[in-house]
């Protein structure tokens, strides 16, 4: 009992920063260390690999050495026009699937924030449920509804005489984009709704006093007062898109339109399990993470330029 | 790769319900690779498989072989992918079982051991195919566990309906696709799926091609050689005619199709049969099993390759696990529950001649199904030959083939460009290839 009382005094002494400079950094160490540990050294390992060849000589049975190749593994990976195509392919999946989820996102973010929906609760919970599915049984569960024989979504289509195809070749890339969107717009409600309530209802009180309406409000002033929100949804959103690989993996099983590297990530995976080619692998992963990188860096200055004002507070 | 991926798939439709999921499943290793035979202390080997019933055999060893004490660690799921890994990192275990196919690559890349002067007097026992299989100049890196000769299984009372008799040859099977298509346009004979790589091999091995070949130093690449062109030319007409269906095997969809009489034959290996009765259970009684179709002037048969149980490169008592090794897979005490429990076609001459094989099955109408499955073993020609780099090959084909069968392209020029990327990925490797 003495013990309980006597540590607060005791903490409070001990961790008062006064003449300590190191004690902040004693606090960040752990997460600096993990930081080193999972992020930087793979990082380094991988870009050290993909200088690197295994390299046989003759049938190969004399066993493999390691040869330092220079760029040659980036130069196989930029010729390597199915890599580059699914670069292609996400940019513009991309391009359609963010926007849409957007959309919906904050719409239901808005409509939840406005005095118009009743069992607010329940339908938020609704919303935000897909999220709690993981990635892969989404995929699975989809699956299912893809496939004509199985599924009572394309059964009902058919019976009012509609022929879906939703594995088609030029299909399946929205059928993945629809796994996506199921799954993450409820993520991205929620944040949006977070911001929207921390914003000072007089704000509106004030609008409404002259003459704005309701959809007036919601675009002209609640949107504008997210946008951090929305950057930060939308950011992450992009960069998810160029990682894209539970779905499409997944549905590779159900379909033959998905090509073993529909997607960057996905040609990594083969590259490095089904060619054996590890440095390869690497080579295109590092690729891969500056893409994103540059594509972070457009989004973020874009962002700046248009929501100057805004972004500040982020 | 055909044989691991069907564990995987097998594991993935008990844990999903029906397809399969990559990285789904989840495993633990047992603790560290075999330790060295200290004084008295007994040599502990560690043993990956996926044969069902294989804990029983290894406690059985285990109990009259108190000197070298077997753990075993069932495989599901990706395992398979995980050993090439483990065995650089040093943490493999020490004998682990093998599609035959992927065999090359662990030798090339050091990964297994040479096990010559443990197992060569197995040879007899086991059939020549299968023994080269393990065998790569003179050297020998693994022993047989199982082979996956072909056979056709058809639905007896679809074709009884239209009046078809099973066919013999290709050129009766594409005829009769013609007309049971045409008395019933909701019928097709067969199922192409671009994803299933063992059904096109077995009949690039009833053609006598093979994907690879050794000439002198060099490796040869036949994926689109003139054996390759004859079975492309067959499955193009198929297409072309849209007498077959293009579903993925092992999806829920293809088992709808199957279940729902749209298709009826499926050629495939000895380990098919049992999958099928699981699968289409309510169908029993309506399938029988004839020997696949055969090309005109020959009486081969094929075969999808088989597995092998290889010591890997970390295992410190290389001796004590290829004597396990062959134990297990060509021992007589250990014949029956192979074919029995886990369901393999022997590769081994004491396995081929075990009364266990021939049992009568109800799902297949009472037939002792496994006689056409020995005949078709016995007309398998022993021309494939596995090479470096099988993975690639295979990936290739598959995704050239999905282009196929969306009709951007011919077979043939699917198979122009698998041959493509398999000679480039070779040479990258400084390997020689020969053309």
């Amino acid at each position: 009992m003495t013990a309980v009382t006597a540590r607060p005094t005791a903490s409070r002494r001990r961790f008062n920063g006064a003449g300590k400079p190191w004690v902040p950094y004693l606090f960040v160490a752990p997460f600096v260390l993990l930081f080193l540990v999972f992020l930087v050294s793979p990082i380094i390992v991988a870009v050290w690999n993909s200088l690197f060849s295994q390299q046989s000589s003759g049938l190969g049975f004399g066993g493999t050495t390691t040869a330092f190749v220079g760029l040659d593994n980036f130069a196989r990976a930029l010729s390597d026009q199915d890599f580059l195509v699914s670069f292609g392919r996400v940019a513009l999946y991309g391009l359609v699937q963010v926007p849409v989820m957007m959309f919906i996102a904050a719409t239901l973010a808005l409509l939840f924030d406005s005095a118009l929906v009743r069992g607010r609760r329940f339908f938020q919970f609704a919303a935000f449920l897909p999220y709690a599915v993981p990635g892969v049984i989404a995929a699975l569960l989809w699956g299912f509804l893809y496939q004509p024989s199985v599924s009572p979504l394309i059964q009902a289509l058919s019976s009012i005489g509609v022929d879906a195809n939703l594995l088609a070749p030029g299909t399946v890339l929205w059928s993945i984009a629809n796994v996506s969107i199921w799954s993450y717009t409820g993520i991205n409600m929620i944040i949006m709704f977070a911001a929207l309530q921390a914003i000072p209802r007089e704000i509106y009180e004030a609008a409404r006093i002259d003459g704005a309406s309701d959809l007036r409000i919601a675009v002209g002033i609640k949107l504008p007062m997210i946008a951090p929100a929305v950057l930060l949804t939308t950011l992450s959103s992009i960069i998810g898109t160029l990682q894209l690989f539970n779905e499409p993996q997944v549905l590779k099983n159900v379909t033959a339109n998905i090509s073993s590297d529909y997607t960057p990530n996905m040609a990594i995976y083969a590259a490095s399990t089904l060619g054996k080619d590890p440095n390869l692998a690497s080579a295109m992963a590092v690729i891969l993470g500056v893409a994103t990188l540059i594509v972070s860096v457009i989004v973020l200055r874009l962002n700046n330029r248009t929501t100057k004002r805004a972004s500040d507070g982020l | 790769m055909r044989l691991t991926t069907r564990t995987a798939r097998v594991a993935a439709m008990a844990l999903a319900g029906a397809f399969a999921v990559t990285g789904l499943a989840a495993c633990s290793t047992s603790d560290d690779g075999g330790s060295a035979a200290a004084d008295g202390e007994p040599v502990e080997i560690d043993f990956w498989g996926w044969v069902p019933g294989l804990e029983d055999l290894v406690a059985q060893w285990n109990d009259e072989n108190p000197d070298i004490q077997v753990s075993f660690h069932r495989m599901t799921g990706d395992d398979g992918q995980k050993v090439e890994a483990a065995v650089d990192a040093g943490a493999g275990p020490d004998l682990v079982q093998l599609s035959t196919h992927n065999l090359p690559d662990y030798v090339i890349a050091g990964r297994v051991q040479d096990i010559t002067e443990y197992v060569a007097d197995d040879e007899s026992n086991y059939t020549a195919s299968s023994w080269a299989s393990v065998s790569f100049d003179g050297q020998i890196y693994g022993v047989p566990q199982g082979i996956g000769p072909a056979a056709t299984m058809y639905r007896t009372d679809i074709l009884d309906e239209y009046g078809i008799e099973m066919p013999t040859t290709w050129d009766e099977y594409v005829d009769a696709a013609r007309e049971l298509h045409e008395a019933n346009p909701d019928v097709y004979i067969a199922n192409m799926s671009p994803s299933e790589i063992g059904q096109w091999s077995q009949e690039i091995q009833q053609a006598e091609s093979s994907w690879y070949g050794i000439d002198g130093d060099s490796w040869t690449v036949g994926v689109n050689d003139a054996g390759s062109q004859l079975v492309a030319e067959r499955w193009q007409t198929l297409l072309d005619e849209g007498l077959v269906t293009t579903e993925q095997v092992w999806t829920p969809e293809y088992w709808a199709l199957v279940n729902n009489g749209t298709i009826a034959t499926v050629t495939y290996a000895a380990w098919f049969p049992s999958l099928l009765a699981e699968n289409a259970a309510d169908t029993s009684g309506q399938w029988a099993i004839a020997p696949m179709p055969k090309n005109a002037g020959s009486d081969n048969s094929g075969d999808s390759g088989g597995a092998a149980v290889v010591v890997l490169a970390g295992a410190e008592n290389p001796g004590a696990a290829a004597e396990f090794a062959s134990w297990l897979n060509g021992s007589d005490d250990t014949q029956e529950a192979l074919i029995t429990v886990g369901g393999l076609f022997p590769s081994t001459v004491n396995g081929l001649a075990s009364e266990a094989l021939l049992t009568e099955s109800e799902f297949y109408g009472g037939q002792v199904i496994n006689e056409v499955f020995i005949e078709s073993a016995e007309q398998t020609p022993a021309t494939w030959v596995d090479g470096p780099n099988y993975g690639t090959a295979q990936t290739a084909i598959t995704d050239e083939f999905a282009k196929v069968v969306n009709g951007d392209l011919t077979f043939l020029e699917a198979l122009d460009n698998a041959q493509a990327i398999t000679v480039a990925d070779l040479e990258d490797r400084g390997l020689n290839v020969s053309e």
